[in-house]
């Protein structure tokens, strides 16, 4: 349907215009609408059925409004459908026009028909125009009476619409509480399942504000509730399960028996069709049993079976979003699933993203008993015409011989790998033998027998060409062609592209050199010389530090390139664990899928559902819109850097640390401009957007309050410390750094009243400093009383500033207690944070 | 919590476009998806994250059902109910594509009315939707004709939806109550070009047709349930009696539905084998097949189907075959249709393939996939004890069948 940018822009050539054919419409549409001839509803019909599908195109007819509600008095149902479709789609543009729309919904609302009844209620609240919501509040509360169901749910629904619309008007009405009892007392258990989701969604928005919603959140989760939705739970539509499921898992039993009545109540959802459901309830026993190690286990043993039998059935689609949880579990007690590697065995025809997951779990699972079996069906996998996989399961048995399991069979595989003589296979294999030498030095003789009869200009890529050439240089003694190989790559110099593979040169001859150097002498001049031409930053440094060390002394030289190591006993793992016991907390979210706990990919601060929806919304993505949409916002962006530049300029010469900028002439002001103002405006200057930038939005701030006469005092001018806008510090470390560092600064602000009128929701805060790139990691309290924790982040190091802010609103104070890991800034930091708190509110 | 659901048609066309909240999501997220799916190829992921939303996307028949929510929500709940919607669809207009869909937007308008509201997904239940929103079918149709009244929304609320048994219509009447019974299974069988069997596993369904009048109650049992691995239940099944019996007992709903789904793992007989031999020399590599009954299931198999992925190395290929038909496709696939195995040969295929210039050897090898039917039997093993039906007026037909078809069955060479 037609998005309200829509209108504006110009129609691209591949989509009718319509514009001759909607104003064909709207004539006819008017020509029908006082018409009571018989067969007139067919003929409307067919103009609304036009109507619709040009929306649905994407073609702008919101110009017919009033002729479709002209329209619209009908008894056809169909048509009825089809005008609410259209209405509720433009009435947020033409809110003038759902006026008109208004008296024939009300009308409609009290229908003999509920299904009519229903529809329109749906319709009304789907109009979202926020000056019309006096007439929601009356068919809202006759509709939550309705004697039928299907008009109670459509209306617990339109509740929650109301809300979002306007929240005042909602809970003045009493809605929620009528929700509650409707939760509590009504037989229709979709009605239910609706309350429950509405009042989930409205006391968690209302808890920030009232310490009421807040307990009648906690009250969701509470065991009389809890219990009244498990003992009826068969009932709930399988959607409705799942949200059930979704509530009990936040439910904290009190005792063991508690838990294990809970389960055997669940027991059976775990054998319920939807994929949802099963999911879930597995995630309902995995919370309840996390601190009973051993039920623990035998959780993971009962839902093995139904997590499998869902990854054979349904679709592709189905089977990756559940593989994905599997994956989760398998990495997490790979032990559990050993007997079971059978079912992580790729088919030929399953897309790359799951085969990919079941390498990771073949990888996990693989030990003792089963190592032989699974490498022998990986090495089946790398002769396969599927080369991606092919490369990932080369990477896959390289794993798994690090693991430590039946390492001798493994390296023979490998080496077999190498004599396939596909150039893909040669490069993944070099790469992995490179790896296990490192750890298992011992099987350097095998290694090195087989890849010194690799011939180097089979190996393109540079990963695997840096493999060799480690090994050429690492063992040099054993291969008696080592360097004469060096030698002739090194003539190759001005070919070899990757500076990778330059740096490995570079130290392999080096290497080389003082194993054997009578042979290496002449590649070993010729590399220095060539590195020291390059043109890469790193090759020519190395180079030149190679050069100088030999030159001071040959025997340091050897010391500090060829130093004797030791063998790699674990390699880093990528994922640490701390992570991965976050993303297990969040199963059955897109966390799993994502493999990536919901901090890093959500927004930090803790915004209810859409809370910045629309503003997202707004901002437009992709092609289509990029013509119109971007170059208009970097024009703006650009008019910003301008004004900024302009006023930095004269701000770098003029504004001197006590603001007064327009007391001092202009040519005379360098002087008085304190060295580190300067660099301070350099360094904002450079780091990031305009908007993030304290010192240039204060800039612009200043030039603009000068002007006007409510003017605050003048904000201490920022100090040379520029935040990182994007910090990221999760709860578990702030509580912990928050409890070791001692307190390195107490201070009382006041907040400017404009502010204290502003915190009346406490988000617009949080927004306002997370501007300021301080972010706010908890906050609490009801008036006259907040309490905010924040911390900022140094950008470019990880140096973090913790602060506790108690905001007293009575007395306009804020008491600031700020701890940092870094002492000596906290002061720094302390002006930062005024200055940003200062103009909370003032706009 | 779904934000919206967009019908995108094999050319990434928007043919549909259903906003759920008052958050409206803005149509040039479809480009951006369009734009990501043909960069990514068919290592497109069904749960993506785009700059602004959390995108959902499943394909049937080549149209593209996208979601997007920009809260966490479980992803399966979200693949799921996509699922659930184009099955809907598919079975309400006879099919998918893309005429079909833009002939009958209307009705999907509806029914994406009352499947969701405000991202909530409602009911699902085909029986239900059936109730409130009829199906444009000829019969339907010819009614209109008929009776002039040319509305496809039914005058009375589903009272289903009041009652304890949400799947089923309140009241059919049928003249012939009939109830059929199948049991389609699945084989899934991974073999190695030794013949050893890697993997070898079944996946089932129950699916039940039922046309019987009043409210009837139904026992259905198998002669051994213990070789079932692990089954999931469609709602209307009582779990009790399964767990203490092992006997499925439920009402059904009206019409087809999957009763039940299971899964046996361990098989360790095949009914078909297949012989490749590959040997390459001096630029050309020769290909033959064997294929024939391994283990007789006593029944005819039938619609026997080879199909291989040429490996890319390979310019040219001459292929035939003893029987049956040999085709090779564009995209070097090459499927060879045997039908059913003659009586007096087994059927083999043989061939050269010439590899591109510089390569002597071949080495990457193709999986052979194939396709066969069984009809009359299930290869499981598992078999139907009985059926009884109480709560009937008249003594009802019952029917049963079984068949076995080819899931992922591959032969590597």
């Amino acid at each position: 349907m037609a998005p309200p940018a829509q209108s504006q822009r110009s129609p691209s050539p591949s989509q009718p215009s319509g514009k001759g054919e909607v104003s064909d419409l709207k004539s006819q549409l008017r020509q029908l609408a006082g018409s009571r001839a018989p067969g007139v509803d067919d003929s409307k019909r067919d103009l609304f059925k036009k109507v619709i599908s040009y929306m649905t195109v994407g073609i702008d007819v919101s110009s017919v409004f009033g002729e479709m509600v002209m329209c619209s008095s009908t008894s056809d149902i169909v048509l009825k459908k089809m005008c609410y479709l259209y209405v509720g789609n433009y009435a947020k543009v033409n809110p003038d026009l759902a006026l008109l729309t208004i008296n024939f919904l009300q009308r409609d609302c009290k229908d003999e028909d509920p299904m009519i009844r229903g529809l329109a209620l749906r319709s009304l609240c789907s109009l979202r125009v926020a000056n019309l919501v006096e007439y929601l509040v009356g068919p809202l509360g006759s509709g939550l009476k309705d004697s039928n169901s299907y008009v109670r749910t459509v209306a617990v629904i339109g509740v929650l619409k109301l809300y979002h619309i306007s929240a005042a008007t909602c809970i003045d009405a009493d809605f929620p509480a009528m929700l509650k009892h409707l939760m509590l007392k009504d037989p229709d258990t979709q009605v239910i399942a609706n309350c429950l989701a509405a009042l989930q969604e409205i006391w968690t928005l209302e808890a920030s504000n009232s310490e009421e919603a807040s307990r009648e959140r906690e009250a969701l989760i509470s065991k009389p509730l809890i219990y009244f939705f498990l003992n009826r739970i068969k009932e709930f539509s399988e959607w409705a399960q799942s949200l059930l499921l979704e509530l009990v898992a936040k439910y904290v039993p009190t005792d063991s028996n508690e838990i294990f009545d809970i389960m055997n109540l669940l027991e059976d959802r775990l054998q319920h069709a939807n994929g949802a459901v099963v999911l879930a309830t597995i995630k309902v026993f995995l919370q309840l049993t996390l601190s009973m190690t051993d039920v623990h286990q035998q959780v993971y043993e009962r839902i093995k079976a139904p997590l499998l039998t869902l990854v054979s059935s349904g679709s592709p689609e189905q089977s990756y979003a559940v593989l994905s949880h599997l994956h989760l579990l398998v990495m997490r007690a790979p032990i559990l699933f050993s007997s079971d590697y059978k079912h992580f065995y790729c088919q030929y025809n399953e897309p790359f993203y799951v085969k990919k997951l079941k390498l990771e779990m073949l990888t996990a699972v693989a030990n003792e008993s089963n190592t032989y079996e699974i490498v022998t069906e990986l090495c089946e996998y790398a002769a396969n015409v599927d080369i991606p996989i092919a490369r990932e399961s080369i990477r896959a048995v390289g794993k798994i011989a690090l693991q430590q399991y039946d390492v001798n069979a493994i390296v023979d595989r490998l080496l077999q790998f190498l004599e396939m003589e596909k150039d893909y296979v040669t490069a993944e294999t070099l790469v992995l033998v490179k790896d296990l030498l490192r750890k298992y030095p011992q099987w350097s003789q095998d290694c090195i027998a087989v890849v010194g009869n690799i011939s180097s200009n089979n190996v393109q890529e540079p990963k695997a060409k840096a493999a060799l050439i480690w090994m050429l240089g690492e063992y040099s003694q054993d291969m008696d062609d080592a360097p004469y190989i060096l030698e002739s790559l090194i003539e190759n110099w001005e070919d070899e592209h990757s500076s990778e593979v330059r740096l490995h040169l570079l130290t392999a001859v080096m290497k080389c050199f003082f194993k054997r150097p009578p042979e290496t002498q002449k590649a070993l001049g010729d590399a220095l010389a060539a590195g020291l031409a390059d043109f890469h930053q790193d090759v020519h440094d190395r180079a030149l530090f190679y050069y100088r060390l030999l030159q001071y002394n040959a025997s340091v030289a050897e010391r500090v390139v060829n130093p004797p190591k030791q063998a790699v006993s674990v390699f880093a793992d990528t994922q640490n664990s701390e992570i991965k016991d976050r993303i297990f907390d969040e199963f059955n979210s897109l966390s799993v899928v994502y493999q990536k706990p919901s901090y890093m990919f959500t927004d930090k601060e803790h915004r209810g559902p859409f809370e910045f929806a629309d503003e997202l919304s707004n901002l437009s993505i992709g092609a289509d819109a990029v013509d119109t949409v971007v170059p208009a916002q970097q024009v703006d962006a650009n008019d910003k850097d301008l004004l900024l530049s302009t006023s930095e300029k004269e701000d770098g010469r003029a504004l001197s640390s006590n603001g007064s900028a327009y007391s001092a002439p202009l040519y005379d002001a360098p002087a008085s401009v304190p060295t580190s103002q300067i660099q301070s405006d350099l360094v904002n200057l450079t780091s990031g957007l305009p908007g993030h930038v304290p010192a240039a939005s204060l800039a612009i701030d200043d030039l603009l309050g000068l002007g006007l006469s409510v003017t605050p005092a003048p904000a201490p001018s920022p100090p040379p410390l520029s935040l990182n806008p994007k910090a990221v510090l999760d709860p578990g470390t702030f509580q912990q750094k928050w409890r070791q560092l001692p307190i390195s600064l107490t201070q009382e602000f006041s907040v400017s009243p404009q502010g204290i009128v502003a915190l009346i929701t406490p988000q617009a805060l949080l927004r306002h400093m997370q501007g300021h790139s301080i972010h706010c990691i908890a906050s609490g309290g009801q008036s006259p009383n907040f309490k905010f924790f924040f911390f900022g982040q140094k950008a470019e190091e990880s140096s973090n500033f913790l602060v506790e802010c108690i905001i007293n609103t009575s007395s306009a104070k804020a008491q600031v207690k700020i701890k940092a890991d870094d002492q000596s800034m906290s002061q720094t930091f302390s002006t930062l944070f005024q200055s940003a708190l200062s103009k909370f509110g003032v706009q | 919590m779904l934000q919206c659901i967009f019908l995108l048609s094999d050319s990434g066309e928007v043919m549909l476009e259903k906003q759920l909240t008052g958050h409206r999501v803005d149509r040039s997220i479809c480009a951006w998806y369009w734009d990501h799916a043909i960069s990514q190829g068919d290592q497109l992921q069904p749960v993506i994250a785009s700059p602004t939303h959390y995108l959902f996307q499943i394909v049937r028949e080549g149209i593209t059902f996208l979601a997007c929510s920009q809260v966490e929500m479980p992803p399966l709940m979200g693949i799921e109910f996509l699922c659930r919607v184009a099955d809907v669809l598919a079975d309400y207009l006879g099919g998918l594509n893309e005429d079909v869909i833009k002939d009958n937007f209307v009705i999907v308008y509806e029914l994406l009315d009352e499947m969701i509201d405000n991202g909530f997904p409602l009911t699902t239940e085909p029986n239900i939707l059936r109730e409130m929103i009829a199906a444009p079918n000829i019969v339907s149709k010819m009614l209109s004709v008929v009776t002039g009244n040319s509305s496809n929304v039914n005058e009375t609320l589903p009272a289903a939806t009041a009652l304890c048994v949400p799947w089923r219509t309140t009241d059919p009447k049928y003249a012939n109550n009939e109830v059929y019974v199948d049991l389609v299974e699945e084989m899934d069988a991974v073999i190695n070009r030794d013949g050893t069997l890697v993997k070898c596993e079944i996946y089932g369904e129950v699916q039940v047709n039922s046309h019987l009048s009043g409210l009837p109650d139904l026992t259905l049992s198998f002669a051994n349930p213990s070789i079932l691995d692990d089954v999931r239940f469609h709602p209307c099944v009582r779990y009790r009696p399964w767990e203490s019996h092992q006997i499925l007992s439920f009402v059904p709903p009206d019409g087809q539905f999957r009763l039940m789904s299971y899964r046996v793992k361990k098989l360790k007989s095949i009914p078909l084998y297949l012989k490749p031999q590959l040997t390459s020399d001096a630029g050309t590599c020769r290909l033959s097949l064997l294929v024939g009954m391994r283990n007789d299931p006593g029944k005819t198999v039938d619609s026997i189907v080879v199909q291989f992925q040429l490996p890319p190395c390979i310019s040219t290929a001459d292929l035939s075959s003893n029987c049956g038909t040999v085709n090779i496709l564009s995209n070097k696939t090459c499927s060879w249709s045997i039908g059913r195995i003659p009586k007096d040969k087994s059927p083999s295929l043989s061939g050269t393939l010439v590899l591109e210039s510089g390569l002597q050897r071949l080495h990457v090898f193709p999986t052979f996939q194939l396709g066969f039917r069984i009809m009359g039997i299930a290869l499981s093993g598992l078999q139907i004890d009985k059926l009884d039906l109480k709560n009937l007026p008249h003594r009802p037909y019952k029917g049963f069948r079984a068949l076995t078809r080819a899931g992922h069955y591959e032969v590597r060479a």
